[in-house]
């Protein structure tokens, strides 16, 4: 009977994607319900609403005649939007994509076993606990002679001791999250390049192609799709990261990102948080913000035919 | 166009040997086809020559000079990859260019060559295309373009049909040929496709299990294989091989005796008798045989019949089977066509022949 069919159809339906539809609604959609909804309120430490307002954007911009759509950015707010404009750009050009590039590329050329060593040794920072790892660059950078960065400059160059973490803070939080994060974009470039068929480098070769000839013409355009992917991945989650500036730089203004703004003005162990309802507004820009490069990029990188069909018959 | 010498050429990983010792020498011009089963050494001795793995011992010349340690790019080598290798980031024109680029030939001069080789190959119409935009059959006109354009001294060719269907399979055949003729490039095709070897190639090399089997004519390869390998290697349907005992002028089958001639024959043992299918005819007098199969092959048909001899196949010209299962006939051969096959070293004993 086709209605018991049909019927048939929608209950299949359901069990198969009735899971990931519960979990895509309770970690996504309801979260940011949530903070849609409290960001226009005036929740604090004791977690009541006493009433909706928009005091909370107050505190971030102040209306003005002569700024662009009648309001400007509040001091804290610019501050917070151009660092993490500058964390997010030096971790991902430099780090994530390039760094891991070269990664890739160097550890698929050396032998098999090499290249596997020099990889699970830049997976290491990630398997490590964050804290180990967070604790590790504070040791690292300690501004005395004790430090090992000031040690190496000392012994080996003969320089002054220096103090990263007053006179260079953004490099320290972009080189500590890169060594991580060059470790992803590593491991997806190595599997795309270890996709490429061994024939089409037999080919280059025979065509006369030297070793740089051959990357940039067989591999580069071979990696345009997950470089696409690492760029759009890494992006949306350096906006959103915080823990390793936290555990290194703690709530310092030299490295008060858009994300650690929030967090410090709601969870975070120091005087000032509590502050629920000013988190959320925070949090709430900072969704727009990569709901619109998400967006922007997927337009740029023309991801949309990247993961069409592809036109090549697979043999 | 190169002259290339092999010389006692073996190639290893580790414990496995793909290639054992192998010797051959090519002239100027000719079309070679290395023949064999997969994973006898055929490709693994072509990507030798190419430069993309170094023997483990022995020599390989061009030209006389050696070349273990010429970088594949400076070998100028054209290969057509089984599965053409093209670069899908490039258009036809650009793969075509590709092996220019790194020979310094000016762009205008380059473009030139490379339209005219499309021309031979007849790709004129889609230089601007992307190889997925292309079929099969294009895609290996291209992948041939590629890599003549360079005008190579040695072109190689790892089964480059296999991919493509029966009646393409059939106009290319003859479209490498006609080029490789035009060109006058030394080439060496790698195939298992006996008839693909047989058809196109002037000598062909047989190999098996990393050694060669036989190096001849396509005619020598049929008429008189060294070796039972190579004799039910070519030839379609193969080859009847039976157990047999040389006995002086006998040749004792079972309880069935044969008479057997030529020189060697005083060397009794246990030999192979070999029958091609197409030797064996009806007659008045000779084997007792029954029909036990009749398989209609389009022009010919070809039977299965039980003798004293062991089961037989052979065919008759006619497409359609004139005999049913259980049909009684006479069977016969001519002694010149018969092969007789040390059992021991596989090797033919040359002159031995078996008569009804």
């Amino acid at each position: 009977m086709p209605s018991s069919a049909s019927a048939r159809q929608a209950s299949n339906a359901l069990i198969f994607l009735g899971p990931a539809i519960l979990l895509l609604f309770a970690l996504l959609v309801v979260p940011i319900v949530v903070d849609l909804v409290v960001a226009f309120t005036d929740m604090a430490q004791t977690v009541t609403i006493g009433e909706f307002t928009t005091r909370q954007f107050d505190k971030l911009v102040r209306p003005s005649k002569d700024a662009w759509f009648g309001f400007e950015l509040r001091g804290s707010f610019y501050r917070a939007l151009s660092l993490t404009a500058i964390y997010v750009f030096c971790t991902l050009t430099i780090f994530n994509i390039t760094f891991g590039l070269i990664l890739a590329l160097t550890t698929t050329a050396l032998s098999d076993r090499l290249g596997a060593f020099f990889r699970a040794v830049w997976l290491l920072p990630r398997m490590s606990p964050s804290v180990v790892y967070g604790l590790l660059w504070i040791w690292v950078v300690d501004p005395t002679e004790r430090g090992l960065l000031n040690q190496v400059l000392i012994n080996v160059f003969g320089m002054e001791p220096i103090n990263m973490m007053l006179d260079h803070p953004m490099v320290l939080i972009v080189m500590a999250n890169g060594f991580i994060g060059a470790s992803i974009g590593m491991l997806i470039l190595t599997s795309a390049i270890r996709s490429i068929p061994k024939h089409l480098f037999h080919a280059a070769r025979a065509d006369g192609a030297g070793p740089m000839a051959i990357t940039w013409h067989i591999v580069l355009p071979a990696l345009r799709w997950p470089l696409s992917y690492i760029t759009v991945f890494q992006t949306l989650s350096l906006l959103v990261s915080f823990e390793y500036i936290f555990l290194i730089m703690g709530a310092s203004r030299s490295t008060m990102t858009m994300a650690m703004l929030a967090y410090t003005k709601t969870l975070a162990p120091d005087i000032g948080s509590g502050q629920y309802a000013y988190g959320a507004a925070i949090t709430l820009i900072l969704i727009v913000i990569g709901m619109a490069t998400a967006m922007f990029m997927w337009r740029m990188s023309n991801m949309k035919a990247l993961l069409a069909k592809p036109k090549i018959e697979v043999q | 166009m190169a002259r290339v010498d092999l010389q006692n050429v073996t190639k290893d990983w580790g414990t496995a040997v793909a290639v054992d010792d192998i010797s051959l020498d090519l002239k100027d011009g000719e079309f070679v086809a290395v023949l064999g089963p997969s994973g006898c050494g055929k490709s693994t001795t072509l990507f030798m020559l190419a430069g993309i793995y170094a023997p483990s011992s022995g020599d390989i010349r061009f030209d006389g000079a050696r070349v273990n340690d010429v970088e594949a790019r400076d070998r100028n080598v054209g290969i057509v990859f089984q599965s053409y290798a093209l670069y899908p980031n490039m258009t036809v024109l650009q793969n075509i260019l590709f092996p220019l680029r790194f020979q310094k030939v000016p762009r205008t001069d380059a473009e030139r060559e490379a339209r005219e080789i499309a021309r031979l190959v007849q790709i004129e119409n889609l230089l601007d295309r992307r190889p997925g935009q292309l079929s099969g059959g294009q895609q290996q006109r291209v992948a041939l373009a590629r890599a003549l354009v360079k005008k190579p001294n040695l072109l190689l060719l790892d089964e480059p049909l296999s991919n493509l269907d029966a009646t393409l399979r059939l106009s290319m055949r003859a479209e490498i040929r006609r080029i490789q003729r035009e060109l006058g490039v030394t080439t060496i095709l790698v195939t298992h496709d006996q008839i693909e070897a047989t058809t196109m190639a002037d000598r062909i090399i047989c190999m098996n299990a990393g050694r060669v089997e036989q190096i001849g004519t396509p005619t020598d390869l049929y008429r008189a294989p060294e070796t039972t390998f190579v004799a039910a290697f070519i030839g379609s349907p193969p080859i009847n091989l039976i157990d047999a005992r040389l006995a002086g002028d006998t040749l004792e089958i079972g309880d069935k005796r044969l008479r057997a001639t030529g020189a060697g024959t005083e060397h009794g043992g246990p030999v192979k008798l070999g029958l091609r299918p197409e030797h064996i005819r009806e007659a008045a007098t000779g084997l007792a045989a029954t029909i036990t199969a009749s398989e209609p092959m389009g022009r010919e048909t070809l039977y299965t019949a039980d003798t004293p001899i062991g089961s037989l196949h052979f065919l008759e010209a006619t497409s359609m089977p004139r005999l049913a299962p259980g049909a009684k006939l006479s069977l016969t051969f001519d002694g010149a066509d018969s092969l007789v096959f040390d059992a021991a070293t596989t090797r033919l004993m040359h002159g031995v022949c078996a008569h009804v």
